[in-house]
């Protein structure tokens, strides 16, 4: 069996960040970049099922981006995925969420996986389709937000709950191969100690290009994605009456706040 | 044909608040001669059309599917064949599990404009502009989609405020050719309680978050909410790390605090799925240390401080 | 006169048969056969552990070894009733196998093979004296460690572990028990048949002169044969009492000798050597991974190098470690004591047979006995009370590190401490904020503070994670920060050139990360131009004193308390408003017994004018706030009483204390949180040190007093 997970190395900002001068994006001097948390989580399940298999399962990541992200990729590496490939060209820059997708799914057809998986959303765009859209791409069934995973090599159903909103689990059987988003707590991720990140360095990333998977350039950038960044701004957010002094003073206007609630109510 | 087509949302029988929201969403964008209408997909849709007849929506469209409840197959399919029968300008969708599932899948399928998490959506200079969070909501972003004649937009739930008034839409049947799933659904499962509190009927909730740091601490918090008369809540990674019940957890994935009046949030940063579950709350109080933390942006009233040292001095008022 | 004296010597064989003679010496090969093959089984033991080479040179170790030996420095440390009793056991044993060996070198080697003979006249006669003493020292000895195992009932001597429960098979370990018993009543039976043999061969020999009138050079062996010749006790009867009592007294002292390598009895030598190959800065410098090698930390027993496994078999269970421990003193499941029993017993049980086991039987991780659970390694707070304390130089620090990290490597820890790791891995701070922050805390000062990898300065800061980032601690680093401008020092900082120091890192175990830390900041210092380095946070001060030159970083460097004080005796800081404090000073594990910084602290107290009272556990003994080791990542379980409430209480018990003081940012957090659950706000405060000097000397301008 082998599964393919998809990642993806992730920016979060650092502070008094700024917008670059185009205005379409954070300058990238700003960003704090790190494996995306919902990625932690579908690679552990993916090496989980190895784990637990008895027939041998292959574990292979793959991520869209520029050569940093072979830092979040030795990460997987050291979390136990066996092999890594990186794609990348420079115009997959300003690739949405389904350019991107047709990256991954290029890659699906090129490493034939039972299982791709992929995180529910990144934490920096929060687009929550890419999974999903390489599904239609590949053809596969596809399901969301994906908890309990019950996953056995070489059968052709998995079961799971798909997580709903307001608390609710919705349990579905899902013909094999399939792509799976997968929501975080569905297991305990584990920890890729320094050590063992370093050790992954060893291991080989492959890199690809678009032309090593048929892909041209009319298929990702603005040109393969719905939907273009016209501006990227720092809102001005909407601000709290903020309650003023010391503890004892900020903590007796709020007890006035609740005695008039409940004044209010009774 | 043009026009702007709501895709309803419902589950086991019960039609989601988000798709009145949709509504609204939709009547904003409406240009003149254009038509707003919305699709219900169920195995009986009928049962939708009443709380679907609201002012402003010109047309209902009642479709019958092979599945109860959300089938991604079935759906992409039976959408997908609305879509290119009626060519709409604009779909809205929630953003939402259920169209997690499918959404991007069709978009990519029909080459549709797509852009989910949109919270604000306008029209500048006829050209369809939607607004997301960018880097944690730090940034928003705007996008538009040009070339594209059809665009699928997720739409943010708790952002737009449904209609109110009853009106009699159009109703319309659209048949749609019957599918094969390769996905079954099964059963619900109401996520463990862990103890009987019900969170949607709270009037009163005190919340924490990851702000407390560690497990010890909510002892603490317990019994001040205990004290102040609050239903004790938390936010995700509270219920994830297992301190606090799942049946208290406030959010998307959590429970709606969809009765509470006053609501107090001690350590929690505000990521966009805890705001989900409790913004439209009339009376925020958010206690942080950090002053930049996004639950200010939805608070009535903010404290900056330590909330341990906040709580033991309101705990002294009670 | 003269000839008679002259002819006395120790009676050896007199009226043995040869055939009892040949069955003795016999007897005698066996047991030291037996001995020797005993000494092989260890010797081979302790090879089957990891190489190590020894820094320093042997003749030095050797010294410093029979300086701790001879001394019983180590050994009277809190508690100088078994230190002494311990001292009169040693050196009777000592004066008395010297005689027994001394004898069997004269009659077996020097005379039959040179005609040497020197055990005769007066050198024998005082020789009597001397081990008549010797023996009465010895059995007093015995007598008080008898009267403390059975009587005092000290909950060092309490074999009950900590982190097992009743019921379990090695919870309280009884064998043990009847082992300690055993070996004192061996000793004592072979003291009290040497004199009750002595007076039976005086009375059996009471018509040759020279023994009989010399019989007062054996005092206690003479008084009893008075008391037998009143007894009634004749020559005939003496004479068989003492060819019986021979035997018994001779074949108890040679299985003693045939025991040796199989007992606690090899302490002696095991102790021994485990004082020579001691290491100073066992828990101040923790070892480094080779590049080369995979393997990271300690997953099996033979993964320990050879010393590590001496240091098993050293320990005599005298438990100061078992008392001395923060973490055990507050119920968590660990005893460091416990620690060590548990892999000697692992280590006996797999190393000790002829077939090295399988690797899988090798694992020390675990619950089954012998083997060492993650609760309670992740329990230590690397606070070394525990090495300090040790008499016989056991490191229990080093051990439990390198098996801590095997569990980082494994992922088996406190989600909050992976959290943590991973933040300080992204971030280079353990708070998880912006490395651009790191140096925010000095805008509110009304001087700008030099940046100095810009501008060169004598004194570089090293300011820490805490004192940078946590609310609290940084009003203290402001108002140090002001005291150096005030005292007119050329001090700069490293802003966001600084990284985690890695001290507690490299406690918790991660080395990997402990390695990017190091180089990051060793780097970064490389890039800066100054003539030592201060540090406010002692966890920091150690790691780059003692571990840093380990990474090509050295440098002169101090605790902010040394350079403090002598900004005083330069006059360049002076006291202007005495304070009038009862205080008490609470010794940072890093700073005190890390590195003996015991005495500027408390030189700093008298300078301003406060009243210091010692609490009772201070300086190398003082009491860990529980945050070290990495400790203040990880929540401590609900309910259970906290190191530093523990401490706190003690701290409430001096009447009329007004400020407790501490010198470290971890303490300052650890200890007014304390101070709040022990319900002891309102009755005193606890203060940093720095807060105290700004009292004493109150800022010349107000302008410069941070808000």
């Amino acid at each position: 069996m082998k599964i393919l997970v998809a990642v993806k190395q992730v920016a979060a900002l650092d502070e008094d960040f700024a917008i670059r001068d185009d205005g379409r994006d954070v300058d990238s001097d700003f960003f704090i970049r790190d494996l995306n948390e919902w990625d932690d989580f579908s690679l552990e399940e993916a090496v989980k099922i190895r784990e637990s298999s008895a027939e041998p399962v292959e574990v292979v990541v793959v991520s869209v981006g520029p050569d940093e992200a072979d830092e979040s990729l030795r990460k997987c590496l050291a979390k136990g995925a066996d092999r890594a490939i990186r794609v990348w060209d420079t115009c997959i820059e300003y690739s949405d969420s389904i350019a991107i997708a047709r990256v991954l799914a290029a890659v699906a057809k090129r490493e034939a996986p039972n299982m791709l998986f992929a995180g529910v959303q990144s934490s920096d765009q929060s687009f929550a389709s890419t999974g999903i859209a390489a599904a239609a791409l590949l053809g596969w069934p596809h399901a969301a937000v994906v908890s309990n995973l019950t996953c056995t090599p070489g059968a052709n159903l998995a079961v799971f709950r798909r997580e709903l909103e307001g608390g609710l689990l919705h349990e579905v059987e899902i013909q094999c191969p399939a792509v799976l988003t997968i929501q975080l707590g569905i297991n305990t991720p584990r920890y890729a100690s320094l050590r063992s990140i370093k050790q992954a360095a060893a291991k080989p990333i492959e890199v690809l290009s678009l032309s090593d998977l048929a892909l041209g350039a009319a298929d990702v950038g603005e040109a393969g994605s719905s939907s273009r960044v016209r501006r990227m701004y720092v809102p001005d957010k909407a601000r709290a009456q903020l309650i003023e002094g010391d503890a004892a003073q900020q903590a007796a206007r709020l007890a006035q706040i609740i005695h008039a609630f409940k004044g209010a109510a009774s | 044909m043009s026009g702007i087509l709501v895709i309803g949302e419902q589950r086991r029988g019960e039609l989601r608040p988000v798709s009145l929201e949709l509504l609204s969403a939709g009547i904003s964008l409406r240009r003149a001669g254009e038509e707003v209408a919305v699709a219900i997909l169920s195995d009986s849709p009928d049962r939708f059309v009443k709380p679907l007849s609201l002012s402003g929506v010109d047309e209902i469209v009642t479709v019958k599917v092979g599945a109860a409840e959300f089938d991604p197959d079935i759906f992409e399919s039976a959408v997908g064949a609305l879509i290119t029968k009626r060519n709409p300008d604009v779909v809205l969708v929630a953003h939402s599990v259920d169209s997690f599932g499918y959404a991007a899948a069709l978009a990519t399928r029909l080459g549709l404009g797509f852009a989910t998490d949109v919270f604000s959506v306008e029209r500048v200079d006829g050209e369809l502009v939607a607004t997301r969070g960018g880097y944690g909501q730090k940034v928003y972003v705007e996008v538009d989609f040009p070339g594209r004649n059809t665009v699928m937009l997720a739409i943010r739930g708790n952002v737009f405020k449904p209609p109110e008034q009853a009106a009699s839409p159009r109703i319309t049947i659209f048949d749609t050719p019957p599918v094969q799933s390769r996905a079954t659904g099964r059963e619900f499962i109401e996520m463990s309680a862990g103890d009987d509190v019900d969170m949607t009927a709270a009037e009163f909730i005190l919340t924490i978050g990851r702000g407390i740091g560690e497990e010890a601490k909510v002892a603490q918090f317990r019994e001040l909410a205990d004290a102040v008369g609050a239903t004790l809540g938390c936010s995700r990674p509270i219920a994830d790390a297992g301190w606090l019940p799942k049946s208290r957890q406030v959010g998307q994935s959590g429970k709606t605090a969809s009765t509470c009046q006053l609501y107090i949030a001690m350590g929690v940063s505000g990521a966009i799925q805890h705001l989900a579950g409790m913004k439209h709350v009339s009376t925020i109080v958010a206690v942080n240390s950090d002053a930049e933390a996004s639950i200010f942006s939805v608070a009535k009233y903010g404290i900056v401080g330590d909330i341990f040292e906040i709580a033991e001095e309101l705990r002294k008022h009670f | 006169m003269v000839s008679r004296t002259d002819a006395v010597t120790r009676i050896l064989f007199e009226a043995f048969s040869a055939a009892e003679v040949r069955l003795f010496y016999l007897l005698g090969y066996a047991a030291i056969a037996i001995f020797g093959y005993g000494v092989y089984v260890q010797i081979r033991k302790y090879r089957r552990g990891a190489a190590l080479k020894l820094e320093g040179g042997l003749w030095a170790r050797f010294g410093a070894m029979l300086s701790s030996v001879l001394s019983h420095r180590t050994i009277e440390r809190r508690d100088r009733s078994a230190g002494g009793a311990h001292r009169l056991i040693f050196y009777g044993f000592v004066l008395l196998f010297a005689g027994t060996a001394t004898i069997t070198l004269e009659y077996d080697i020097l005379e039959p093979l040179f005609g040497i003979r020197f055990w005769h006249g007066q050198f024998y006669l005082v020789f009597s004296l001397v081990l008549d003493i010797a023996g009465v020292a010895l059995i007093a000895g015995l007598a008080f460690m008898m009267y403390r195992r059975g009587w005092m009932r000290l909950p060092k001597l309490d074999y009950a572990r900590p982190d097992r429960v009743p019921g379990d098979p090695d919870f309280d370990r009884p064998q043990y028990r009847r082992e300690d018993w055993a070996f004192l009543w061996i000793l004592l039976i072979i003291a009290c048949t040497g004199y009750v043999l002595e007076a039976a061969r005086l009375v059996w020999l009471q018509d040759r002169a020279d023994i009989w009138d010399t019989r007062w050079w054996s005092p206690v062996g003479a008084l009893l044969a008075e008391g037998m010749r009143t007894a009634g006790l004749g020559e005939r009867g003496a004479g068989l009492l003492r060819h019986g009592l021979w035997w018994f007294h001779g074949l108890i002292a040679l299985l003693l000798i045939a025991l040796i390598p199989f007992t606690k009895v090899k302490h002696i030598f095991t102790a021994a050597a485990s004082l020579m190959v001691r290491d100073p800065l066992a828990a101040q410098r923790l070892p480094r991974i080779p590049d080369s090698q995979e393997q990271v930390g300690a997953a099996r027993i033979t993964d320990f190098n050879w010393k590590q496994l001496l240091n098993l078999d050293a320990c005599t269970k005298c438990g100061r470690c078992h008392e001395a421990c923060p973490a055990r003193a507050v119920g968590a499941p660990l005893s460091p004591r416990d620690v060590i029993l548990s892999l000697r017993e692992f280590a006996k049980s797999t190393l000790e047979s002829g077939v090295l086991p399988d690797a899988a039987e090798l694992d020390i991780h675990g619950k089954a006995p012998g083997q060492v659970a993650m609760e309670t390694l992740w329990s230590c707070r690397t606070c070394m009370a525990c090495v300090e304390i040790c008499p016989v130089a056991v490191e229990h620090v080093p051990i439990i590190v390198q098996m801590r990290r095997k569990l980082v490597e494994e992922g088996a820890m406190d989600p909050l401490l992976t959290k943590t790791l991973q933040t300080i891995h992204k971030t280079g701070n353990s708070f998880g904020e912006s490395k651009r922050k790191r140096g925010a805390w000095s805008k509110a000062l009304p001087f700008p503070v030099k940046d100095a990898r810009k501008e060169p300065v004598d004194v570089l800061w090293f300011v820490g994670d805490y004192a940078s980032f946590d609310p609290r601690n940084q009003k203290v680093s402001q108002v140090f920060a002001s005291l150096l401008q005030e005292a007119g020092v050329n001090f700069g900082i490293l802003y966001d050139g600084e990284s985690n120091a890695g001290n507690d890192v490299r406690r918790v175990g991660e080395e990997g990360l402990y390695e990017v830390l190091a180089t990051a900041n060793v780097n970064a210092l490389a890039g800066a131009s100054f003539k030592s380095v201060v540090t406010t946070d002692p966890h920091s001060y150690n790691t780059i004193r003692n571990e840093y030159p380990d990474f090509g970083g050295k440098y002169e460097i101090e605790h902010y308390t040394t350079l403090a004080k002598r900004l005083f005796t330069e006059g360049r800081l002076q006291v202007t408003n005495p304070l009038k404090y009862r205080v008490t000073f609470h010794d940072p594990c890093h700073l005190g017994r890390f590195n003996k910084g015991y005495d500027a602290p408390r030189e700093l107290l008298a300078l301003l004018g406060c009243e210091l009272v010692e609490m009772g556990r201070c300086k190398a003994n003082s009491f860990c706030c529980g945050a070290g080791g990495g400790r203040i990542w990880v929540p401590d379980p609900v309910g259970a009483e906290k190191p530093a409430q523990n401490r706190m209480k003690e701290a409430a018990a001096i009447p009329g204390l007004e400020v407790y003081v501490v010198s470290c940012p971890k303490d300052l957090t650890m200890f007014e949180d304390a101070l709040k659950t022990t319900g002891n706000e309102g009755k005193f405060v606890v203060k940093e040190l720095i807060e105290l000097i700004r009292e004493a000397i109150p800022a010349r301008r107000a302008e410069e007093v941070p808000a």
